[in-house]
């Protein structure tokens, strides 16, 4: 008791606020929400992390795809005319079991594939600096061998970064909604504190309390809750990523989740982000509701 | 300092409470307010600490019209009374030392000065060993005097007490009194709120008298049947000259 005396004014609470059901229930529906934005977080950072690498090894890379049919000598004049062209820094006839590995997960391990006549394929390796001249590269290569493919895999790759962008809109708004869903919660929680302690709010008022020494006594509240559900709601989205890791890895995603784990400096900022973020809106929500709400009172 | 002019109180489409209300506090006196349960006493109270507007007529609290008083100067006006409610009204969840420490705190006295002021003002009360009790586990005397504490630790300028010695037996409501008139003499006014019309008499103090929501003055056991209010509705200065 004598130490409650000695808290600081700030953190002290005339309205027995700390005692009422919201308390036991809000910081897990906060808590929830936290998760499921910061899972939200990590995905965007393993989204652009993702596009990134792909982007950075797609814009060194180009494929040119080989009829089955063509002769060795030309196969040979095409590399040629590849390795002399500016930019291109390797250009390397993938062996037979390369490509057939890469056809595993259409074809399986059948036999059969050595019997197919499947292209033979030419992995470019180019220097990202240096634009390239592909109308001439193409008609150079098509004039070597007719029906030459030669792919630098930009149309595929806008594609999956229109669908990549249209992710990122889903998760951010879906973190739009649960910021949202937690101002309503808190406006709510926040009414029927006003509602339940109605009586002790106009003594306050009667022992000549301003608007904004209640409305303060709220938001200490809503900061404290706010703040619970964060670090709980954090810590199960830390939780959830060394989990997903091992399991990440298992599923063979192309980019690892297990980079995003315990090292990731940049998971660690955004949980503490999220959980102050918590705290901070249900204080500021608090603080508004409570203050309108008081203007109302004689 | 406390001036009711022509003021009438009434709920809705309800009888009206108080009718024609004009009283005037002055500064350091000592009123008694006396009326049976029902006749308006609270609901008169309610009005001068500023928690009812009236419905008609004219409230003024330390020279400031209490109808065109914005909410900062109402929180500044409420600062300067002390009340003695009814039933109490102490926040059961604070001990009786930060029951006694709200006006302070409110106010924004430094910490120190409330770690001083709040202990000795309670010994001065008889609660020296309460200080940490939770009011729940107070007998009615002891909430009593929490109550009253509460209300004069700020020093007022006007202390007003409804019913403070409603529960108490004659000799308890006597030491009250004294304790009322203890604190008047260091310049608080004070109106008393009680239904026992024969206890006020026994003070010399003056006496407003509430019958069915209108209000006389009463002095030495004669109940006046004259409104202090002039015939152009201001309330005469000089009230002796109406009783």
């Amino acid at each position: 008791m004598i130490a409650a005396l000695h808290l600081p004014r700030q953190f002290r609470l005339d309205l027995p606020l700390r005692q009422d059901a919201s308390g036991r229930f809000l910081p897990w529906i906060i808590a929830l929400m936290v998760y499921l934005a910061a899972m939200g977080g990590i995905g965007l950072i393993w989204l652009g992390d993702t596009l990134s690498q792909w982007d950075a090894s797609l814009a060194s890379a180009l494929t040119l795809q080989i009829p089955a049919d063509a002769s060795q000598p030309r196969i040979e004049m095409a590399l040629g005319a590849l390795k002399q062209t500016q930019g291109v820094v390797s250009a390397r006839l993938l062996e037979p079991e390369e490509t057939a590995k890469l056809l595993q997960p259409w074809l399986g391990n059948s036999a059969a594939i050595a019997n197919l006549p499947v292209p033979h394929l030419v992995d470019v390796r180019v220097d990202p600096r240096v634009a390239i001249d592909y109308p001439t590269l193409r008609k150079q290569l098509d004039t070597i061998i007719p029906n030459a493919q030669l792919d630098n895999n930009r149309s595929w790759l806008a594609d999956v970064r229109g669908f990549a962008l249209r992710i990122e809109g889903v998760i951010t708004a879906g973190v739009m909604v649960v910021t949202a869903l937690i101002v309503t919660i808190i406006i709510f929680t926040a009414r029927i504190g006003l509602a339940i302690h109605r009586s002790v709010i106009e003594l306050l008022h009667l022992l000549g309390a301003q608007d904004a020494y209640i409305a303060r006594q709220f938001q200490v509240h809503a900061l404290s809750l706010g703040l619970r559900g964060g670090v709980i709601g954090g810590a199960a989205a830390a939780l959830t990523v060394v989990v997903l890791g091992p399991a990440g890895h298992m599923l063979q995603l192309p980019v690892p989740i297990a980079t995003y784990g315990i090292f990731d400096w940049r998971m660690w900022l955004l949980l503490i982000l999220t959980g102050i973020a918590a705290g901070g809106v249900a204080m500021v929500t608090a603080r508004i509701t409570v203050l309108r709400q008081l203007a109302r009172m004689p | 300092m406390v001036r009711l002019e022509n003021v009438g109180k009434r709920y809705g489409t309800d009888a009206e409470i108080l009718h024609d209300v004009s009283l005037k506090l002055d500064t350091g006196g000592f009123y008694f307010l006396t009326g049976v349960s029902g006749a308006g006493k609270t609901t008169l109270l309610k009005m001068i600490y500023l928690a009812e507007p009236p419905s008609t007529g004219l409230v003024t609290l330390f020279d400031t019209d209490a109808a065109s008083a914005d909410r900062a100067t109402y929180t500044a006006l409420r600062r300067r009374i002390g009340i003695v409610f009814q039933d109490f009204r102490l926040v059961d969840h604070l001990s009786v030392r930060d029951n006694v420490a709200l006006p302070l705190r409110i106010a924004g006295a430094p910490e120190r000065e409330i770690r001083e002021n709040v202990p000795e003002l309670l010994g001065w009360m008889g609660l020296e060993g309460k200080l940490d009790f939770r009011p729940a586990t107070l007998s009615g005397g002891e909430q009593q005097r929490v109550a009253i504490a509460r209300a004069i630790v700020r020093r007022p300028d006007l202390l007003i007490a409804d019913e403070p010695t409603g529960n108490v037996d004659d000799e308890i409501a006597m030491l009250l009194v004294r304790v009322f008139e203890r604190i008047n003499k260091l310049g608080t006014t004070v109106l008393i709120a009680t239904h026992d019309i024969a206890f006020a008499r026994q003070f010399s103090h003056r006496r407003y008298h509430l019958d069915r929501g209108i209000l006389s003055i009463a002095n030495d056991g004669v109940i006046a049947d004259v409104v202090p209010v002039a015939d152009d509705g201001t309330i005469v200065e000089d009230e002796q000259a109406v009783e």
